[in-house]
């Protein structure tokens, strides 16, 4: 035991993701052989850690397991003493990192430095695409939601012919009727944006709830800020206004026998 | 059907706008028809092009989906290409290079190839390499742009810096022999293709004879699935994976976007019934009158729902048509936002048009169009006669 316990403490240490020590068994404590490749022996070592990585949209979908290893540790496995992927730099205060990045590309061979912002932003381009492929998807759900507004209050107040052709025939003015049809498109488009952000509210927290289960993460897929709410409502609503405006003018231009259906 | 038709065009206003909604709706539903299945279709024809089935990597790993390498190339090839299922296999190492370009260093990715057992690229002009050609190159044309170079040129490159000694190593005065398609390159790429003997040793890789996959064909009349099982068994310190093992790990990748094109192309359909069932509700609703006087000239209940329907399928039709034509020009818009994707293969297509999705989109959205008309007709067939006879005359 205390033989055992020894040859442990000499052993180096590793840190596994919480997702693959679940899916291994492994707690802290327990020997690992981490090798580089399936055909070397590798090195045995102790599970030091159980860490759980910042979620990372990029990575999510590879499903990739994580191992964190000393440095040396790991340079040793790959046989590759002391080379390294990448440094980090930290500035002194005030200090540029455009400029500071400029000078070690001078003198640079055989590397190149880029400030945290560029990497950021190159390493962001994915999401760009993604986000520019839900901006078209959006585009045309808001064209497809539009037509459909407008046929349903088209259909809508077209029901309401005969209550029109009756205001009509005991006296009751174009204006207030076209009023009356516009304050129904408006409630009826309030009543179903609501609705929609009910729906919205509901289907997000399902999508969240599924694909967190799903990859294992505590990433959010789905985020409805007030800020849409707000856009999307709005929309809505003038799309709802426009379209009863627009066939509440075309009933009140009709004569109202037509509308009766003797015209 | 005439009849469904002839009825539509009493209200053209109506009409047109639940022909523009359905058109938009049925548009959506092919685009989400075409991204679930072309994806993979697009990938596994990808994988497909030059007829290699079979992929064997670092076990863990996909094709140059990591660093990791496989050593003792000669001897895997040869156990390969002894194997009486295969009918070739090549080796192919991925690593960076570097070229000069004036006083700056081009980095370029090299691909190192076994000409006379290669999937992985079309020579576009200029010649092939021969087979144990050590000082030949082949440049994609962003590399040949970026270079400035042209069949026949002659380019040094170096495969290792070292940044401690302000030097390279193991350079190498190569000639370029042709310009190539790279078919697995994202836009732009700079590529270099040269003997995979001269990368290895450009590279450090020499000394374990380390190669990033194999590629493997199977012979006529060999299932590549039954091939890459055996392989596997042959091989169990590598990933031996056939295009079928390879799309299903690339649609674990790819869920959320099959995914968003069951919810969309569901939300599509949604639409297209709400669409027909309210406008066929409304239009029951006025011709109340009619539909009792043809009950009352002896018109059967099923007459009446086949005339209703026929009108809700009229609508879906009409509307799919102009849906097919609009659906493939947003598919053609989206594709090319997807497909700018960073690293992704220019080959690659999301929407792929086809044939059976646009006639599959279509069958859906007429049973469902068809479909939704089936309770406004229900109901106008299940009207009183007198009663509704009787109400509409006064």
């Amino acid at each position: 035991m205390l033989l055992a316990l020894l040859i442990a403490a000499q052993l180096p240490h590793v840190a596994v993701e919480r997702r693959l020590a679940a899916d291994l068994a492994l707690r802290v404590g327990d020997t690992v052989v981490v090798a580089a490749t399936a055909e070397s022996a590798g090195m045995r070592a102790v599970v030091g850690a159980v860490f759980e990585p910042a979620p990372d949209p990029a990575s999510v979908l590879k499903r990739e397991y994580r191992l964190r290893l000393h440095l040396p540790d790991l340079a040793a496995l790959l046989g590759a003493p002391d080379r390294v992927d990448r440094f980090g730099i930290t500035l002194e205060p005030g200090a540029s990192a455009d400029s500071v990045a400029r000078r070690l590309n001078a003198v640079a061979f055989g590397f190149r430095a880029f400030p945290s912002r560029a990497i950021a932003a190159e390493s962001s381009q994915t999401f760009l695409v993604v986000s520019r492929f839900h901006r078209a998807i959006a585009v045309i759900s808001i064209v497809a939601s539009a037509v459909f507004l407008l046929c349903i209050m088209l259909l809508k107040v077209e029901e309401r012919r005969a209550d029109a052709a009756v205001m009509r025939f005991v006296g009751v003015r174009r204006r207030t009727i076209f009023g009356a049809l516009v304050l129904e498109a408006a409630l009826v488009a309030l009543t179903g944006s609501v609705i929609g952000t009910v729906i919205a509210f509901g289907a997000g927290a399902l999508t969240n709830a599924y694909y967190q289960r799903l990859f294992q993460t505590s990433l959010l897929f789905s985020f409805i800020t007030p800020g849409i709410v707000l856009f999307s409502v709005a929309l809505s609503l003038l799309l709802g206004l426009g379209a009863g405006a627009l066939a509440a003018a075309r009933l009140v231009r009709t004569r109202p026998m037509v509308l009766w259906g003797r015209g | 059907m005439g009849w469904g038709f002839r009825n539509l065009l009493r209200h053209p206003l109506r009409t047109a706008l639940s022909l523009a909604g359905i058109a938009v709706a049925a548009a959506m539903l092919l685009d989400m028809v075409m991204l679930s299945g072309g994806i993979e279709r697009s990938f596994a024809r990808l994988l497909l092009s030059r007829g290699y089935q079979i992929r064997v990597t670092p076990a863990g790993t996909l094709p140059f989906d990591a660093e990791a390498t496989l050593p003792n190339a000669s001897r895997i090839r040869d156990r390969l290409r002894a194997d009486p299922g295969v009918a070739a296999a090549g080796a192919i190492l991925g690593a960076n290079v570097h070229a000069r370009r004036g006083d700056s260093l081009l980095t370029l990715f090299a691909y190192g190839i076994e000409p006379d057992a290669q999937g992985i690229y079309e020579v576009e002009s200029g010649r092939d390499l021969h087979r144990g050609e050590a000082d030949g190159l082949l440049l994609s044309g962003a590399a040949a742009l970026a270079l400035g170079a042209r069949v026949g040129d002659t380019i040094r490159l170096t495969g290792r810096l070292d940044p401690q000694l302000a030097g390279s190593g193991a350079d190498r005065t190569l000639v370029t022999r042709g310009i190539v398609r790279w078919l697995y390159d994202y836009r732009g790429q700079r590529s270099v293709g040269l003997a995979l003997g001269t990368l290895q040793e450009m590279t450090g890789r020499a000394a374990g004879d380390r190669v990033s996959l194999f590629m493997v064909k199977a012979r006529d009349g060999v299932d590549p699935a039954a091939l890459a099982a055996a392989l596997r068994r042959q091989f169990p310190g590598a990933a031996v994976n056939s295009i079928a093992d390879l799309v299903a790990a690339f649609r674990v990748r790819m869920l959320y976007f099959r995914q968003l094109s069951y919810i969309l192309g569901t939300v599509s359909l949604l639409v297209t019934v709400l669409l027909v069932a309210t406008l066929l509700t409304i239009t029951v609703n006025e011709r109340l009158g009619e539909i009792v006087t043809l009950r009352a000239i002896g018109v059967s209940r099923l007459h009446v729902v086949a005339q209703l329907v026929a009108e809700g399928a009229a609508l879906t039709i009409l509307g799919a048509a102009g849906g097919v034509a609009l659906g493939l020009a947003t598919a053609r818009y989206l594709d090319a936002i997807l497909t700018s994707f960073p690293g992704l293969p220019a080959a690659f297509s999301f929407f792929v048009p086809r044939a059976d999705a646009i006639a599959l989109a279509g069958a859906v959205l007429i049973c469902t169009g068809t479909l939704a008309g089936l309770y406004p007709a229900w109901r106008a067939s299940r009207l009183p006669i007198a009663a509704t006879l009787r109400a509409e005359a006064t």
